[in-house]
């Protein structure tokens, strides 16, 4: 298999090239990296006739922090920290993919009450990413108003979760073999009543958003990508899902105590934004329903198996783990030499794939489009650069 | 309204048919600029979940302290919010960020990253270790990330230096810059405790102490202060 590089200076010329158009001029923009909805500091070098996209290349590196290389100078129970600050919105499930990769690796067994934990918490946050991209949408699209109902209701669960973890944002919460805290004695009751809260709200979101005929308009048969496409590119998550392919490794490799609950995996149907929208508040319901079954089954046990020191030492060999995050199936790699630091640690991160989806979405779509077209794919940039 | 935070500096007095009122410019033009900083939306990474978006939502409510116009555009911003890290090929972008805003601008650095580089400050070969290597930092806002209240308070400490801070004489004189951490052991009673008393204490204007704080030239102090009893007949107006 040969592997073709071609630096940012060869595509350019070679899109150059090729100008088609008898009466108009083609011309580069570049789209970033200070740009108020590309989420952060993506770069992108638009190729435009008028306001057709032609070509669309992806620029990265803008932050790229090197948590790879640092996990080689760190011992296990430190590499978890620095996950926290890929995918911020799905912090504890990306400790949590770690954590697993070396369970399984070092053999490691967690108790249920543990896995129950670990399980709830992952689908507040899934919610909790998803209540934030919710409310972005909106103001991508131009309207403020969801932006302002999305984070209000985030504060509400942030609120619940803060009290057990301490943390806001980065909440370093699982651990291999455990978890940091047990549980808060309210946390119980307060999801339950975070529950009856939220169940109307997303009513709430309908009305604003989802049977709004100007998001409809926006969303609808815009960026469009086929299943073939979205396999071959490698997409998971809400992306994947959108366009028909029900793949979901909760479903279909549960962890965690997922084969214990009852849910449904949402999947669009020609897989255009609006698909990609809907995929997404309705995993908000699953979820919602997920925690409710789990929430009063939560075995007794201890919430740390043992009092492990930061010397957990794995077996020569390469292990590879993966869980489904808020935005797709998150990877780590780590390939041991025997000593307590990995020789080498990666991550097959869901955003860097899913992001290459938006050149086959949006090639000769308006640049109006492609705003929506990438709000739809819910990028998280630090997690494409690592 | 939110929390008025410092009243107009200056002396009003009535006269037939109005007021007058008797300030120094300098100290209007930074009152006046003080409380309508315009922040710029530089966000790279984690830090902006939290500076930008809660801050701007409706529970902690940027607008309170007269900051929540963000602008996309650094010409039209006078606020530098860095709210992520750092690396070094965002770093010759930032600087031109930075000198594209006009002057006067402030900066804020928030978090741990973009003091020191926070949690990739050993082993990283990308990360700058903290902005101030490439632009000048005004206020420091420690954090992994800062809570949106302690970003409030960087905000009020910046606010302060700058009403203390220019004169028209010497433009842009740069102070030294400050950490805005909360001392050790100040719980929310204290500050609740301290906003209430001070909520009554300035619902009454003192004019004579606000014009001995001015300290006018020596004619004019006399001047004003011999006007019949403008004391207490300001007092009832100044609120
Ligand atoms: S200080 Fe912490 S939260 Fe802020 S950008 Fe750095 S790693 Fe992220």
């Amino acid at each position: 298999m040969t592997v073709e590089v071609s630096s940012l200076k060869e595509l350019v010329e070679q899109a150059s090239g090729d100008d088609r158009s008898p009466d108009t001029q083609e011309y580069f923009v570049n789209m970033g990296p200070q740009h108020p909805s590309t989420h952060g500091v993506l770069r992108l070098v638009l190729k435009l006739d008028g306001e057709r996209v032609l070509r669309c290349i992806p620029v990265l590196g803008y932050i790229h922090r090197s948590i790879e290389k640092i996990s080689e100078h760190m011992n296990y129970m430190n590499c978890v920290h620095l996950t926290d600050r890929m995918d911020y919105l799905s912090s504890i499930m990306n400790n949590w993919a770690v954590s697993k990769a070396v369970e399984e690796a070092a053999g490691i067994e967690v108790n249920s009450r543990i896995q129950y934990i670990r399980t709830i918490f992952a689908e507040l946050e899934r919610i909790q990413s998803h209540q934030l991209w919710w409310g972005v949408l909106g103001m991508d699209l131009g309207a403020f108003t969801p932006f302002l109902y999305g984070i209000r209701d985030r504060e509400v669960l942030n609120d619940v979760m803060e009290e057990t973890v301490g943390a806001r944002l980065t909440m370093n919460y699982v651990l291999p073999g455990g978890l940091m805290a047990d549980i808060h004695p309210n946390f119980v009751h307060r999801v339950k009543e975070f529950i009856k809260y939220f169940r109307p709200k997303l009513d709430e979101y309908d009305d604003l958003l989802t049977n709004n005929v100007i998001i409809q308009e926006r969303l609808r048969n815009v960026g469009i990508l086929s299943p073939q496409t979205a396999v071959q590119y490698g997409a998971t998550g809400p992306v994947l899902r959108g366009s028909g392919v029900a793949f979901d490794l909760r479903k279909d490799h549960p962890y965690g105590v997922y084969d214990q609950a009852d849910f449904e995996v949402p999947v669009g149907t020609i897989g255009d934004s609006w698909d990609r929208y809907w995929v997404r508040v309705e995993e908000m319901r699953q979820s919602l329903n997920i925690v409710e079954q789990l929430l009063d089954n939560i075995p007794p046990g201890d919430f740390l198996v043992k009092k492990l020191n930061s010397k957990i030492k794995i077996p020569e060999g390469r292990y590879y783990s993966q869980l489904e995050t808020a935005r797709g199936v998150l990877g780590v790699f780590i390939a041991s030499d025997k000593k307590d630091e990995p020789y080498r640690l990666h991550y097959r991160s869901p955003n860097f794939n899913n992001l290459w989806c938006l050149e086959p979405m949006i090639k000769g779509d308006y640049i109006a489009s492609l705003i929506g077209a990438m709000s739809s794919l819910d990028l998280v940039i630090p997690d494409i650069d690592r | 309204m939110g929390i008025v935070t410092d009243k107009l500096p200056g002396a009003l007095e009535k006269v037939p048919g109005g007021n007058v009122l008797v300030t120094r410019f300098d100290e209007i033009i930074n009152w006046a600029r003080a409380s309508s900083l315009w922040p710029l939306t530089f966000g790279t990474s984690c830090c902006a979940i939290e500076m930008l978006m809660a801050t701007g939502g409706p529970r902690h409510d940027l607008a309170r302290f007269g900051a929540e116009v963000a602008r996309p555009s650094p010409r039209q911003a006078d606020l530098l919010i860095l709210a992520g890290t750092i690396v070094k090929r965002m770093a010759p972008r930032l600087r031109t960020l930075y000198e594209q805003m006009a002057e006067p601008r402030y900066v804020i650095a928030t978090g741990a990253c973009t003091i020191s580089g926070g949690p990739f400050i050993y082993h990283s070969y990308t990360t700058v270790r903290g902005a101030d290597e490439i632009i000048p930092v005004d206020v420091y806002v420690p954090g992994c990330p800062p809570r949106p209240e302690q970003l409030f308070h960087g905000l009020l400490t910046l606010q302060k230096m700058i009403k203390e801070g220019e004169t028209i004489r010497e433009p842009g004189v740069r102070r030294k810059p400050v950490i805005s951490a909360l001392p050790e052991g100040i719980t929310l009673e204290d500050i609740q405790g301290e906003m209430k008393e001070l909520l009554v204490k300035e619902n009454v204007v003192d004019v004579q102490h606000a014009v001995d704080k001015l300290k006018w030239p020596s004619g004019l102090n006399e001047q004003s202060s011999g006007k019949s009893g403008a004391n207490e007949s300001g007092a009832g107006d100044g609120t």
